[in-house]
């Protein structure tokens, strides 16, 4: 279905080549997912099957691109969308009408197809993907989840044999994700169609790929099955760091699988370590009775919580449960309804200036929102000059935290790993007692959300300082977060350590403890510590 | 109320009349009070989406613009007699630019001319302002004819990402609060401008690629999946405009 045959990829202006004698060959009904640390080209090679890259984009291509015959060279996008349906990294950004019907129909029209077709079709997506009751609704109202099935929905319309997507989970909450997922796989195997899909979050994705594509970031590429590329990859999902510390021959990529393959380890009695209970000091931030409404909707009832020194608190919850609401409070940036937030003995809606940097540091979903300067020695410098600290001392934070970034790099042109790095040590330069991150690993690879999860866990070690973040990547909560606060529909419905919360809930389990269950373990060394201590 | 549902092009075709209207009646009471009534048809009709708030900012925008013609019309400019109000220091200007000064006596004729024009300019944006914020741009891509392709895809673009930054601009603000930089001055403005015009970039190529791939333009001919009709509402509004213009 689609031929890569020795393609090479350069942008102007670019000293590398993103990718370098490629082939490949997707057949029918093929799910090929695409992995990469971030910036490694996965992106372009998604736009490179329907033109884009390089109509679009410019750059030189060498080699040639072809998709059910046709080849990219000779015809431009737009000719090429009765045949492949593309579902941007940012579904948001590329939607052209303004209700859930219309946007659906909008490919249609352009392709010139008659209304009746287009009315039978509208129906048949909607049932195919559960959008009926949405059919009406203003999609600027939708949620993350439904935005992105509304736009692979007007993807698929056209009836294309080809379904590309750029991280469609990346900005959805576990269950959402699932959602989309399941979607994608009941299309492949009842319509074969072919899906390429790009994903960081491996453990979402892993056990539905037929392939994988691994760029490594230097032009080479790698295709072969989930097996054979993750025997060796550095960029694996923690089920497959599972296989390999415990020494396993094979590794499996579905939850079924290494259950299969660990029974006997899991058998076993453990000596149940009592959890270590980490310090905790004094309590930082206490919030009470607090209540947030926004546009006449509550955003959160009544919530009261005390977060004290040393905490890493994850603030979990579907979209629209809140999390954002509750970080914007602590941080004193909403107003609130009633009730109240004390940061540090003040109201943090009273600080300005060095006081509110020295109590709160913010990093807000887009990291480069923070940003302004025009190279990153600008940025360094300008939080130095903020601080009145000693000059130098921002850019050797961010030379701790991510090495190698040319002090003349203008921050656009930096991966969104070392942006949110850059971020980071410009609030860290200030020395706040409580870092506040919103959603920080959406686009992060493995390697990055590493480095980010080491960075916090100082950070958090020392006195009294506190860590709340907001996210759904449950991997990274099982890895860093104390503690757990679980939000509903604004209300705190769960409060307890991390490893409480996440067992208590299916959706929300790492891959780690759902191979190992009953065993309460969350992460690969949580495993081999207890195997270990049994020996 | 329900709101009215109109044609996209009916209120771009009422600002265009209204404006010729203004402009030819060029009486500043006119002028103010058909402003008044663009704001109460905007307060009434506007949808509840980013382009319907965007109206705010063009009320904002076009007093700035009011207050700064108005202070650049009093002190720079051909001297009119008349009664003086009060004396600024006139600044010396080279030999060569007889008949313009800077400073001088200021005249309550210098002062209304200054803001009857200035009152115009602003009318004409708020007019038009009104027109983008009662209009959602999605539907009026979908009126234009296809043959305007380029043309349709930087309308869209301009459109749809202008109302946009309104709300960037203040997610972008609360997040330099936030880095505890101030907000007041001209330099709170730099600092947001930057991350603003990259996310706007961003956004309208992703929107222009979006487009692209989904086969915008590429046939001559498009069907329609639910036609705009014209209705006798639209007829309306287009006529109340045209009277306004014929009384001018």
């Amino acid at each position: 279905m689609i031929k890569f045959s020795n393609v090479s990829l350069i942008y102007p202006n670019s000293t590398t080549t993103v990718l370098e004698n490629l082939n490949l060959e997707i057949a029918e009904g093929e799910m090929v997912l695409v992995i990469g640390p971030t910036g490694s080209g996965k992106s372009s090679l998604l736009r490179l099957i329907n033109g884009l890259v390089p109509h679009h984009t410019g750059g030189i291509l060498a080699g040639d691109v072809s998709v059910d015959g046709h080849s990219t060279q000779l015809v431009k996008p737009g000719a090429m969308a009765h045949l492949i349906g593309i579902v941007g990294q940012n579904p948001a950004n590329g939607f052209v009408a303004d209700t859930v019907e219309e946007e659906l129909a909008f490919g249609m029209e352009t392709l010139n197809l008659p209304p009746d077709v287009m009315r039978k079709r509208v129906e048949e997506v909607l049932d195919l993907l559960s959008l009926s009751p949405l059919r009406d609704r203003a999609i600027a109202t939708l949620s993350g989840g439904e935005q992105q099935r509304v736009a692979i929905g007007s993807a698929l319309v056209a009836h294309p044999k080809v379904l590309v997507l750029d991280e469609p989970t990346s900005a959805l909450d576990p269950i959402a994700a699932e959602e989309v997922l399941s979607i994608l796989h009941r299309l492949v195997h009842d319509l074969s169609l072919t899906v390429v899909i790009a994903e960081h979050k491996l453990e979402r994705v892993i056990q539905f790929a037929d392939r994988i594509v691994h760029i490594n970031g230097v032009g080479m590429a790698q295709v072969g099955t989930p097996e054979e590329i993750l025997m060796h990859s550095p960029i694996a999902p923690p089920i497959v760091h599972l296989a390999r510390a415990l020494g396993l021959k094979e590794i499996g990529v579905s939850v079924r699988e290494m259950r299969r393959m660990t029974a006997e380890i899991r058998e076993k009695d453990y000596v149940s370590t009592d959890a270590v209970h980490s310090h905790v000091g004094d309590p930082i931030i206490q919030v009470r009775n607090l209540s947030v409404t926004y546009d006449g909707k509550n955003a959160l009832n009544s919530v009261s919580t005390t977060i004290s020194s040393n905490e890493i608190v994850a603030i979990m919850g579907r979209n629209g449960a809140g999390k954002s609401s509750l970080l914007k409070s602590l941080a004193g940036i909403s107003d609130l309804s009633s009730g109240a937030v004390v940061v540090s003995g003040t109201n943090p809606q009273n600080l300005h200036g060095k006081m509110r940097r020295t109590s709160i540091g913010f990093i807000p979903q887009e990291p480069s929102d923070l940003l302004y300067g025009q190279s990153v020695q600008i940025e360094c410098e300008q939080a130095d000059k903020d601080n009145q600290i000693p000059s130098g001392t921002t850019a050797q934070i961010l030379q701790q935290l991510v090495p190698g970034i040319s002090p003349t790099t203008h921050p656009r042109d930096l991966s969104e790993g070392q942006r949110l790095g850059l971020a980071l040590s410009i609030v860290l330069s200030s020395n706040p007692a409580v870092l506040i991150l919103d959603e920080p690993t959406r686009g992060l690879d493995y390697q990055a959300k590493k480095e980010l999860t080491t960075i916090l866990i100082e950070f958090a070690r020392a006195t009294n300082k506190c860590v709340v973040l907001a996210t759904h990547d449950v991997e990274l909560v099982a890895e860093l977060a104390t503690r757990v606060l679980f939000l509903a529909d604004g209300d705190i419905v769960a409060d307890g350590s991390t490893l409480d919360v996440l067992l208590s809930s299916p959706a929300f389990a790492p891959q780690v403890s759902k191979v190992m269950s009953p065993q309460p373990w969350l992460k690969v060394s949580d495993v081999v510590s207890a195997i270990e201590a049994h020996q | 109320m329900k709101k009215l549902s109109l044609h996209p092009l009916t209120w771009w075709i009422w600002a265009i009349g209204l404006a010729i209207a203004v402009i030819r009646f060029d009486s500043t009471v006119f002028t103010i009070g058909c402003v008044g009534a663009v704001a109460v048809v905007v307060f009434a009709n506007r949808d509840n989406a980013p382009w319907g708030k965007s109206f705010n900012w063009t009320l904002k925008v076009s007093a700035w613009i009011l207050l700064v013609r108005t202070i650049i019309g009093v002190l720079i400019g051909v001297p009119i007699p008349g009664t003086t109000l009060f004396t600024l220091p006139i600044l010396p200007l080279p030999s060569w630019m007889p008949g313009i000064r800077i400073g001088g006596s200021v005249t309550a004729e210098r002062l209304t001319s200054a803001l009857s024009e200035g009152i115009l300019i602003c009318a004409i944006i708020v007019i038009f302002g009104a027109a983008a914020s009662l209009t959602s741009p999605h539907r009026l891509l979908r009126v234009l004819p296809v043959y305007i392709y380029e043309f349709g895809i930087s309308i869209v673009i301009a459109t749809s990402v202008l109302p946009q930054l309104v709300t960037s601009v203040s997610r972008i603000r609360q997040a330099q609060k936030l880095r505890g930089q101030s907000l007041r001055g001209f330099a709170s403005w730099r600092r947001v401008a930057i991350p603003l015009l990259e996310e706007s970039l961003a956004r309208s190529l992703d929107l222009a690629a979006a487009m692209d791939s989904r086969g915008y333009g590429v046939s001559k001919k498009r069907s329609r999946y639910r036609p705009i009709k014209w209705r006798a509402a639209d007829s309306a509004v287009v006529f109340s405009a045209l009277i306004v213009m014929g009384l001018s």
